[in-house]
């Protein structure tokens, strides 16, 4: 117990660990969260990933305690905090809409939990100061929301959140409401935060170029339960199932036979190493997912699959590669090896890279 | 898009010349509209002040302020109107703050109760009253707080609405979940948070209640309370100067914390809350 107590004032030196024990939760004919079971490492920055209605937001309210489970635990600190309110858990919490409170100046919206608190006008005064310098708003601190761009809110919405030294922090898509620029700014200013203080950080978000770049480990959620739990690497380039493979990033879902265990003959590329997937005997035939910077072109003699167009990305370009079948395929390569092939012309598509996953095809 | 251009050019040209001719014409139409209002005003005026042969005096005046029935009618008046107010914010804060959060999809629900006052004869509300508290202490039976619980109910299509609005203006929910958040409970954060947001549609709904209080007739005359209003009917069955001076008087009752609210707020800081005040009372003065 003490050592919990300790951790939640000594915010930035060490954060807490946060357990999620079987969360469920109802909203009569349909299942908002299924069983949902997690753990967050001390100081670690979990990203919740999934589409609209996936239960991502239900399971931050939870934690936040502005939502109760029907059935399961939460564990902050090792401390059950399932049945306490909102009001006594400790936590900072940034909103998807601005919440900053709009009869309050920036430094009154800073203060606002430390005044709740009942602290000393000087140390909130000296409180505020310090979280306006760390999100860089020291001059605005006289100013109201409205005079305040939706980016500063948000900064000032994450200031007032750590103000009151929460042993953990919650963002609910505090970016989605920003314009690209902003938004990658203050992605950036929020994780460099968040490693500074060291605490221990739940953010959810339905952006996979977002949650890639945030996250020590990201939970992919689809339906109300966990697809998967891992690093931003391994969700990428090791997916658990066909819906974290198809969520974050492009795939290619093409028609293949099992070679021998471990590969497998791809319709119009060739033999293709995989790793994951059942334990499936030669000859069958199965889907294979891959992404299309596991795919390369080279210019074809004869008639096959056609480049029907190219998006220049900069560092690399997008073709979409129409084969026999008539099925697209995107294939992403170097823009030198991308120069290589003609719009319409026909090309060889080949692997570089191994299958995501192999699936028996549907009958 | 070369054939898009012009015709937006065309349109805003067209825009900004119809508001350079439309200037005259709305300064025409307000002139319009005012004098509706202010003639009849300045008329009743003209004849409160209308002596013996024409000549001025102010005697309809002196001779009201000298009645005690005056005195006492107004102060009855204000007390039913300072108690409807109380009475009113006491219920509509709660109801509507708990509905707008926990019970959203009811909102529509409560808006039309709200209105049905405006549909059922006031006698009728009236009977309904008494009826239901009939068998409540004398202290609230018999004297003018049964007034005041009538009059919470008949102002309500009003003073709901007011508030309703002010509220719908504001992310409530999440202004409350960030609140509940930063480890306030509800009594903090509604003096703290939220009813300085909601300080328009409260400010709103009190002046539109008292109004209603100040001006109200026919419940009072039933329940055989003589309340101002009361008071300025039975006066111009006798002395029809006096009754028009009444009513100036009456009016002015209104005006003044109508003007007072509109001055204190928008002289506050950020100047934006002062207009949020101004735009509320101007539209509550509109319903």
């Amino acid at each position: 117990m003490s050592e919990t107590k300790e951790a939640a004032i000594d915010l930035g030196r060490g954060g807490v660990e946060v357990e999620l024990r079987g969360l469920s939760r109802y909203f009569k004919e349909t299942t908002a969260l299924k069983s949902l079971s997690m753990r967050a490492q001390p100081g670690e920055l979990v990203v919740l990933l999934g589409p609209s209605g996936c239960g991502k937001t239900t399971a931050l309210r939870m934690l936040a305690g502005l939502d109760a489970p029907d059935e399961g635990n939460i564990l902050i600190g090792g401390k059950d905090v399932t049945s306490l309110p909102a009001a006594k858990r400790n936590i900072g919490m940034v909103f998807q809409s601005y919440s900053l409170f709009p009869n309050m100046t920036t430094r009154e919206n800073v203060e606002f939990g430390l005044r709740v608190r009942g602290q000393k006008a000087k140390e909130r005064s000296e409180r505020s100061k310090e979280m306006l310098s760390l999100v860089g708003l020291t001059s605005m601190a006289d100013r109201f929301p409205h005079q305040l761009s939706g980016g500063q809110q948000q900064r000032v919405a994450l200031a007032r959140a750590l103000a009151i030294k929460p042993q953990l922090l919650l963002l609910d898509e505090p970016l989605s409401a920003l314009d690209a620029k902003v938004r990658a700014q203050l992605r950036e200013e929020i994780r460099r935060i968040q490693l500074e203080l060291g605490i221990t950080t739940f953010f959810v978000t339905h952006d996979q170029e977002e949650a890639l770049a945030l996250a020590d480990r990201i939970a992919v959620m689809h339906q109300g339960r966990l697809e998967q739990l891992d690093t931003p690497l391994a969700v990428y380039s090791s997916p658990a199932t066909e819906f974290v493979a198809e969520f974050v990033g492009t795939v290619n879902r093409l028609r293949g036979v099992v070679v021998d265990t471990g590969t497998v003959d791809v319709e119009m590329v060739g033999k293709v190493a995989y790793r994951s997937g059942p334990a499936l005997s030669p000859g069958t035939r199965v889907q294979v997912l891959i992404r299309p910077e596991s795919l390369g072109v080279t210019p074809a003699s004869q008639e096959g699959s056609e480049v029907l167009s190219r998006s220049f990305l900069g560092a690399s370009t997008k073709l979409s590669v129409r084969n026999p079948s008539g099925d697209a395929i995107v294939v992403e390569v170097s823009v030198a090896e991308a120069a290589g092939v003609a719009d319409s012309a026909a090309v060889q598509l080949f692997a570089r890279g191994e299958a995501l996953l192999v699936r028996p095809a549907l009958p | 898009m070369a054939t898009v251009t012009p015709d937006l050019q065309r349109a805003g040209g067209g825009g900004s010349n119809v508001l350079r001719l439309g200037k005259p014409f709305r300064y025409s139409v307000l002139t319009l509209v005012g004098a509706f209002f202010i003639i009849p005003i300045l008329a009743s005026a003209r004849f409160s002040f209308l002596g013996n042969n024409n000549s001025f005096t102010f005697s309809a005046y002196t001779q009201l302020f000298g009645t005690p029935q005056f005195w006492s009618t107004l102060w009855l008046s204000v007390k039913v109107g300072v108690g409807t107010v109380a009475l009113t914010l006491a219920l509509l804060i709660p109801t509507v703050i708990f509905v707008h959060v926990r019970l959203p999809r009811l909102r529509r629900l409560f808006e039309s109760v709200s209105l049905l006052p405006l549909v059922i004869p006031s006698v009728v509300v009236t009977l309904g009253v008494i009826t239901s508290f009939r068998n409540l202490p004398n202290i609230i039976y018999g004297t003018p707080v049964i007034l005041a619980l009538e009059y919470v109910v008949l102002a309500l299509p009003y003073s709901y609405r007011t508030f309703d609005s002010a509220v719908q203006s504001i992310d409530l929910k999440t202004l409350v979940d960030a609140g509940q958040s930063l480890g306030a409970g509800w009594i903090k954060l509604l003096r703290f948070a939220i009813l300085p947001n909601l300080r328009s549609g409260l400010l709103g709904a009190s002046i539109l209640t008292f109004a209603f209080c100040l001006g109200e007739f026919a419940v009072a005359s039933l329940l055989s309370f003589t309340t101002f209003p009361v008071f300025l009917v039975q006066v111009g069955r006798l002395e029809a100067s006096q009754a028009v001076a009444l009513s100036l008087i009456a009016l002015i009752f209104t005006w003044i914390p109508l003007a007072l609210v509109m001055i204190v707020f928008s002289q506050r800081r950020g100047g934006r809350r002062g207009a949020g005040v101004e735009a509320a009372i101007e539209s509550a003065v509109a319903e």
